[in-house]
């Protein structure tokens, strides 16, 4: 049974990197900050008392749902929103939306601090944070679940609730297409 | 379409996950200070949430002849807890039934006495007769017959 303190320490673990993975998805760092304190509470109140060693894959799966409850009541609202105004007007904001607007520029000063290798660094992470986003949201799930919550095939296939083959070709495809657009953009990890 | 040479084999997609998640480490703790400390509030209204762990008590037991009794123990009390209400309850019904019973024979008692107590015998108004005799006017008529008939004489 994990104790508070364990509780905590894998909270304080995960939480910048739940974040992230919610701006993400979402786009916008409020809705991703509700999601990953709705998770939190969730995991706290209702698995606070399961063992350390569940907690990521409980963690992990309860930030999906609440990013695809999200985008469930998004879709609800915009249809209401579409029919009670504007009825004949198109939203061309949301077409013309760039991932990279809704990235924030790290600051001037703190690049020339630490240099070339920082700058280079930071634009490094700009375009594959640019690129994770325009994945498509299962590609990105099983990329982000594999390869930096490290957690295994079988879990990834339970969190994502899919068999463990397309949680592979997920990945898969995902990691080929990230690397397909950075090359285009001459970069190589 | 991929070509060929574009794909990555799968050890060089692994190394390129990992690679790519370091990155993105590197990057998640870059945040600005505003989001992490959201992200602190977050936590702590979480943990201030947490389901409570379960907590076993030992409870002092004395072993006698007649079996186990502990003292002081929460579940002497509980049993208390719902049985007082029972007895309460049991006790109200039955002093509820006898109070209706009372009410009942009373009642019938008032009745039987106001009959008996009457001009005219209860077995009167058994009486195919005296039932005849009160549709036909009663005292009153048979009286007012009984003068005419001496005056005529």
């Amino acid at each position: 049974m994990a104790s508070a303190q364990e509780l905590s320490d894998f909270l304080s673990r995960v939480e910048q990197r739940a974040f992230k993975q919610a701006v993400y998805a979402v786009r916008d760092d409020d809705a991703a900050l509700d999601i990953v304190q709705d998770a939190m509470i969730k995991l706290a109140e209702k698995y606070g008392d399961r063992p350390a060693a569940e907690l990521p894959l409980v963690f992990t799966r309860i930030l999906q749902n609440r990013i695809h409850d999200w985008f469930r009541r998004q879709k609800v609202r915009n249809t209401w929103v579409t029919l009670f105004s504007n009825m004949g007007k198109k939203s061309d904001e949301n077409d013309d939306f760039d991932p990279l607007e809704s990235l924030s520029a790290p600051d001037d000063s703190e690049i020339h601090q630490d240099g070339a290798h920082k700058l280079e660094r930071s634009q490094l992470l700009q375009a594959l944070e640019s690129e994770i986003s325009k994945l498509p949201a299962r590609q990105r799930e099983a990329f982000l679940m594999r390869y930096w919550d490290e957690l295994s095939i079988t879990d990834t296939a339970k969190a994502m609730s899919c068999s463990e083959g397309s949680v592979k070709t997920h990945c898969s495809r995902a990691t080929q297409a990230l690397a397909k657009a950075l090359k285009l953009k001459g970069i190589t990890l | 379409m991929n070509r060929a040479e574009d794909l990555l084999n799968p050890t060089q997609a692994d190394q390129f996950g990992q690679a790519s998640a370091a990155l993105l480490s590197q990057g998640s703790q870059a945040l600005p200070a505003s989001i992490k400390d959201r992200l602190y509030a977050a936590r702590m209204k979480a943990l201030s949430v947490r389901k409570a762990e379960k907590v076993w008590i030992r409870k002092p037991v004395l072993a006698t002849s007649s079996g186990n009794w502990s003292f002081g123990s929460r579940s002497t009390w509980d049993t208390l807890g719902w049985v007082a209400p029972l007895v309460v309850l049991v006790f109200g019904l039955i002093g509820i039934a006898q109070w209706q019973e009372d009410s009942r024979i009373n009642d019938i008692a008032e009745v039987d006495a106001a009959l008996l107590s009457d001009d005219v015998p209860p077995d009167a108004y058994a009486d195919s007769g005296f039932m005849g005799f009160l549709k036909n006017g009663g005292i009153a008529d048979s009286s007012s017959n009984s003068s005419s008939s001496i005056q005529s004489k």
